[in-house]
């Protein structure tokens, strides 16, 4: 896909950005049949945006992953490392020493992508299984300092780290504390990350990553600095994990380690690999059918409590049936 | 002070004999087919499981109970082979390794599912009386020994060290002196070559699993027997299981044996330090064997693996 502005590309950013409106409408609607006792289970306009703006921020993870496993081809087990330490970074900075979240927001960034680096770099002769273990406990790793460490995380227990500010809008009082400021908030971060990632797809280093993944040695020896490719790619994964922590602090106001959990790394890979790996609007997909699918089959199984917990039961099958039947996922780049 | 250090190694050599226990099963499923089997610590949680539901719910002596939950757990294992593995043998590694990730989660939340995440008990007066150590209400140590400083040594933990080592000697003597054993080192070398000899390698991975996942269903119990048994048990005592692997040198069981009880000793120790921290020695262990050793202790040096 060229990412052009053309007529078709315009059209679609006007329909996401009107798209919460719909919903408003759908809302509207919804309680004027109820005045005529007809109604069709609309759970609430509020409710369902607050699930796009968390599948939205899932399109993010998903694509900052992307990089790692889809473009060089290296799985990562721990993505969710870089998510925690944006997370922690903006909120630590936020709620206990009172930094502006327009600062937060970068210094997490910052923050995860060094430490995208500092895991890389003694990782980069690693291929396949190692490389996925190691990502896997670093991961393991960073949650129970955050779960232990209560010093640094204000003092509450298992990481808990209460009150973060919403974010204001310097020099005025206009400050984001509604869903649908969030909505547009992370609408635009998703469409710089994106721009982002795809210019650098279609860039020599985005030919190189691919090069790297389909045989690293060939890659080599037609001279690209592998090493360097790689830590480059670590870097702005990390930083879009970053990304998505400090929009998720801000966001939930409270932030505590059994978000980042192992099963929130699974959660992200299995959108990639749903969308297919090495496809940004593959990742886009699986993030969207995904992160939404958990709340519908939160809402659906909320009449079974015994099955209320059973939602990773489902995403483990697809993770099953999808390397089985279709590997290459559901919208795969052909070469 | 040293008597404190002897307790500490005592309960290390017995956590370390479980984690040698399920060790081997990673160890011997990546030795033939190169898999990390996620899935293994979910076979272990269930075969927990399986003997506690076999004793609660059967009323089956422990002693038979125990045998009953290691023939369910080998079909377990065979049957996740058969359905999830096979047909990705010739498949690129990677999706392998996701559908074991994807297996493992599903077990996960079905054992979730049937039994709830609340943690159960193997129930005292169903087990052996031998297990059921404590102190009574005189004041006399009941089913233990005492340890000089105080400590006592349970006989269940005896007894959980005892079968560690027996079964570490009959799985040693199966693979190097039995048929079986003969071709799954055959096929562990070079899985063409040992096909092309006649060896069925599908039955010889098969009956990998199938032992592995015993020697699992075993590790399971024996935890059962002291700790509480949940739906995630299998998780956080895979993972320092894999761990044990790993530093052992993967696809080598004496490795994994050896790295369950070198794991298991640094667990107790570290516990001593810091108790958060109990479970982020395994994972510190295992970064840096990959990083400093790939091959571990007791691993050959092959050829880059990818």
């Amino acid at each position: 896909m060229k990412d052009k502005l053309t007529p078709r590309n315009i059209i679609l950013c006007v329909v996401i950005c009107s798209l919460p409106w719909f919903l408003f409408g759908i809302d509207e609607i919804s309680s004027l049949l109820k005045q005529y006792k007809i109604s069709f289970g609309w759970p609430g306009g509020d409710y369902v945006l607050r699930i796009i703006v968390r599948a939205c921020l899932y399109m993010l993870l998903a694509i900052g992953l992307n990089i790692v496993c889809g473009f060089t081809g290296l799985l990562d087990l721990g993505y969710v490392v870089f998510y925690l330490i944006g997370g922690y970074t903006a909120g630590i900075l936020m709620a206990l020493l009172g930094v502006h979240y327009w600062i937060a927001l970068p210094l997490a960034m910052a923050h995860a992508s060094a430490w995208g680096l500092l895991r890389g770099i003694p990782t980069l002769r690693l291929t396949g299984d190692y490389f996925a273990i190691v990502t896997f406990g670093f991961a393991e790793l960073f949650v129970r300092i955050v779960k232990n460490e209560d010093w640094l995380t204000g003092g509450d227990p298992n990481g808990l780290l209460l009150g973060i500010p919403a974010p204001r809008i310097p020099f005025t009082e206009f400050s984001f504390n509604d869903n649908w400021h969030n909505y547009y908030h992370i609408i635009i971060l998703l469409a710089l990350v994106i721009f982002v990632t795809y210019r650098l797809q279609n860039s020599r280093v985005g030919r190189a990553w691919v090069a790297i993944r389909e045989d690293e040695q060939a890659a080599e020896s037609m001279g690209i600095n592998v090493g360097r490719y790689k830590s480059l790619a670590f870097a702005v994964s990390a930083a879009i994990g970053g990304i998505g922590g400090a929009f998720i602090a801000q966001f939930q106001s409270t932030i505590s380690a059994s978000l980042f959990e192992f099963w929130e790394s699974i959660f992200i890979l299995c959108m990639v690999v749903l969308g297919g790996m090495g496809s940004i609007r593959g990742a886009m997909l699986g993030a969207v059918i995904l992160g939404s699918l958990g709340e519908i089959l939160r809402l659906a199984l909320n009449n079974y409590p015994k099955f209320a917990g059973s939602r990773y039961l489902i995403f483990g099958l697809i993770l099953v049936l999808l390397m089985r039947f279709r590997p290459s996922g559901l919208m795969y780049r052909k070469k | 002070m040293w008597a404190q250090l002897f307790e500490q190694l005592i309960n290390g050599l017995v956590q370390g004999g479980i984690y040698a226990l399920i060790a081997v099963g990673y160890t011997m499923v990546y030795g033939i087919i190169q898999l990390i089997n996620f899935a293994h610590g979910e076979i272990y949680m269930f075969g927990a499981y399986f003997g506690l539901i076999l004793i609660t719910v059967f009323h089956i002596p422990f002693w038979f109970a125990l045998p009953l939950a290691m023939v369910l757990c080998a079909l377990l294992g065979m049957l996740i082979d058969y359905v999830a593995y096979r047909p990705l043998r010739n498949a690129p590694r990677l999706s392998a390794l996701i559908t074991a990730i994807g297996i493992s989660l599903a077990l996960q939340n079905i054992a979730r599912i049937i039994w709830s995440a609340r943690p159960k008990n193997y129930p005292p007066d169903e087990l052996p009386s031998l297990f059921v150590s404590g102190i009574s209400m005189t004041g006399e140590v009941i089913n233990a020994i005492p340890l000089p400083g105080g400590g006592t040594l349970p006989y269940r933990d005896v007894f959980i060290l005892l079968i560690a080592v027996v079964l570490m000697i009959l799985l040693n003597l199966l693979i190097y002196y039995t048929r079986i054993g003969k071709a799954m080192r055959a096929c562990a070398q070079n899985a063409t070559a040992a096909n092309l000899m006649g060896i069925n390698a599908n039955r010889v991975i098969i009956a990998t699993f199938a032992i592995g996942s015993a020697l699992g269903a075993v590790a399971g119990v024996m935890v059962g027997l002291s700790e509480n048994v949940t739906p995630n048990m299998g998780y956080y005592k895979g993972v320092a299981a894999f761990a044990a692997a790993v530093l052992g040198g993967i696809g080598s069981v004496t490795g994994a044996i050896v790295g369950g009880l070198l794991i298991g000793i640094a667990e107790a120790f570290g516990a001593d330090l810091h108790s958060g921290y109990r479970i982020a020695f395994a994972y510190i262990i295992m970064i840096l064997v990959i990083l400093i050793r790939p091959t571990g202790l007791f691993g050959k040096a092959t050829s880059k693996r990818a």
